[in-house]
């Protein structure tokens, strides 16, 4: 990190025509949070939209580095160099509407060595959605999922909550994102500067005739003590929330009689994915049963009819109870003919249900290699491959 | 005289019971289940039926199941699969040793089978002569 001395953030006057030296302006933890943060949010896009449901654990990651680095650059902002500095940016309103004004009407415009007002605007603006999104997320991932530090706290209707603030927010970055790389183009042409060149050399251009001004030094020392203390701290409170079990997850005792008797002809399925109305309807209609007679004696019936009632969907809080509460209601004791189970599984073809190892929808353990607990979390997803007979 | 006189008894006893004691261990609970039905049934088991059973396709049941071998194996020694991908043993005794040996669970799939597949339960002659043949394979 040199700290080449020159000028303080005020605008300097006239337009880069004028001869210029270059000076270090991004230290290299500014610079290389800058594009640790392009790629984390880049990685979390692709993710979130495009990657099968079972990527989700890189995209958790994604955030979890995402809220690493947000909390690293307000430390910096705090203890960087001069221009990393929040306070050399924090530019007032009108300041900000003066700068904007000037570029959108595409007349020259003032030069700044640090980050410009409508530049700074979108730096604190990306950040505050930054720390929403990640908050959010870890909301979905505890309520909706059940993991993460917020499975303990977080109920799935919160999560579900979570998860439309979440979407909102990232269409927001998008925008945001778009704006801001527009932005550095459009500035690049009115001033002649290369910005994304100079996020990555470190320099810009001053002009010629700035006057040197004092440059804060970095203190690298005091950021790592409080970014240690501010994360030995979240780890703390993190250890003790991950103490709290996931809620809405109900300790499920084995049943001989259920896990037996209806393991018979397929996978026993586990009592959360039908309302107990469902599995009562259900047992007793044995001797029709998908077309097959399943019928069993009276008390084989009452045992498993009791053990459904106490542990059915209803008991439970978890994002598979909660969406196949809603039914198709011409068959209400079908999983798969639920509208949810259809929407998720509409992209898996034909051929694969009948690979050996799967052979029909219904054997949901197939692919769910923890359908046994009732979470179905995405990253336990596993097709098997087509394998031989 | 006494003494030879008892020592007859002890040994016809001891015959009698090692005789009762050999038969008990022939008869398993598979013997007993086979043993009962031929006892409702009208004439001695015949496996040439029970074998005819085992491949016939009926389709006087539900309409997915018409035959036994939809799910059992295509021949007694391989192994089936249900209509939900679940594997089926071998029906075979000599395949799976434990095949019919749960009265229990012999009446539960006999009563569900037949409906499935017949499209009426099975009778003791029937029952008798299906598991006779696979006893014996
Ligand atoms: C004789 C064989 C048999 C037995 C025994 C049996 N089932 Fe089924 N079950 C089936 C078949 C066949 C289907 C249809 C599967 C399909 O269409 O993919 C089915 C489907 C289901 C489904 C719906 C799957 C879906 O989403 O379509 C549930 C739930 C279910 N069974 C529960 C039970 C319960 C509970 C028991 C125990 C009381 C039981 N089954 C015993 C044969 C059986
Ligand atoms: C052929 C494999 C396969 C079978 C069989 C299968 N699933 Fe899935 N399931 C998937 C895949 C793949 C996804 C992820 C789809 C996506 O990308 O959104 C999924 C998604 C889900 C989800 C949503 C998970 C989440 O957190 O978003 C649930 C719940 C679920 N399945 C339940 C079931 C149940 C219940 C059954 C059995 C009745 C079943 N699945 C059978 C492959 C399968
Ligand atoms: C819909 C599928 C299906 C059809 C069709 C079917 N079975 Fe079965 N059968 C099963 C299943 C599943 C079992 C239990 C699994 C096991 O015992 O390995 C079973 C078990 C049995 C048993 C008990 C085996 C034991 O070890 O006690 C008998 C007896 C039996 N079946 C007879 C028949 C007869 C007779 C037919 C034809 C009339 C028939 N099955 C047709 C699925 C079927």
């Amino acid at each position: 990190m040199s700290d080449a001395p020159n000028s303080d953030n005020k605008p300097a006057n006239g337009t880069s025509k004028r001869a210029s030296r270059m000076v270090k302006v991004w230290d290299i933890p500014t610079r290389a949070f800058h594009w640790s943060l392009v790629s984390m949010v880049f990685i979390g896009i692709l993710t979130g939209y495009i990657a099968p449901e079972w990527w989700m654990g890189m995209h958790v990651w994604a955030g979890y580095i995402t809220v690493t680095l947000l909390v690293f650059r307000l430390v910096w902002g705090v203890f960087g160099s001069e221009y990393a500095r929040l306070e050399t940016f924090a530019f007032g309103p009108m300041h900000i509407l003066t700068h904007m004004k000037e570029i959108i009407t595409l007349r020259p415009v003032r030069h700044y060595i640090g980050h410009n007002p409508s530049g700074a605007a979108m730096i604190f603006g990306l950040l505050i959605v930054l720390i929403i999104i990640t908050i959010s997320g870890l909301l979905v991932l505890g309520g909706e999922e059940n993991q993460g530090a917020l499975a303990g706290v977080a109920s799935y209707a919160i999560g579900d909550m979570a998860a439309e603030v979440h979407a909102f927010f990232v269409f927001a970055l998008m925008a945001m994102i778009v704006m801001h790389v527009g932005g550095v183009i459009l500035e690049g042409r009115l001033t002649g500067e290369n910005l994304v060149h100079s996020m990555i050399t470190g320099l810009k251009k001053v002009p010629q005739g700035t006057p040197p001004l004092a440059h804060r030094r970095a203190r690298p020392l005091y950021a790592a003590l409080v970014t240690g203390l501010f994360f030995s701290g979240a780890a703390l409170g993190l250890e003790n929330l991950a103490k709290i079990p996931p809620s809405g997850l109900v300790q499920l005792p084995a049943n001989a009689a259920y896990e037996s008797e209806c393991g018979d002809c397929h996978g026993v399925f586990h009592p959360s994915l039908l309302p107990i109305a469902s599995w009562q309807g259900m047992m007793q209609s044995l001797e029709d049963h998908f077309g097959e007679d399943a019928s069993l004696d009276d008390d084989s019936v009452n045992e498993i009819t009791a053990y459904l009632t106490q542990f059915g969907g209803e008991n439970w809080d978890t994002e598979a109870s909660n969406r196949f509460a809603i039914l198709d209601p011409a068959k209400p004791y079908s999983i798969i003919a639920t509208p949810y189970w259809v929407r998720k599984h509409d992209e898996i073809k034909p051929e694969v249900f009948k690979r050996r190892g799967i052979g029909v929808k219904s054997n949901c353990g197939a692919c769910h290699t923890d359908h046994y607990s009732g979470r179905f979390d995405d990253q336990k997803i596993n097709i098997p491959e087509e394998k031989k007979k | 005289m006494n003494f030879s006189k008892t020592s007859i008894k002890t040994v016809a006893l001891a015959l009698v019971l090692s005789a009762f004691a050999a038969t008990s261990a022939e008869a398993g609970p598979r013997e007993d289940i086979i043993a009962k039905f031929q006892a409702q049934a009208e004439a001695p088991a015949n496996p040439a039926n029970g074998e005819q059973m085992y491949n016939a396709t009926y389709g006087t049941g539900k309409p997915d199941t018409p035959k036994c071998t939809t799910c059992h194996g295509a021949t007694p020694q391989q192994g089936g699969e249900t209509r939900t991908a679940k594997l089926i043993d071998p029906m075979a005794v000599s395949k799976t040793p434990d095949r019919f040996t749960d009265a229990k669970k012999v009446d539960k799939w006999f009563r569900r089978n037949c409906t499935g597949v017949i499209g009426r339960e099975c009778t003791a002659q029937e029952k008798v002569d299906f598991l006779t043949f696979l006893a014996g394979q």
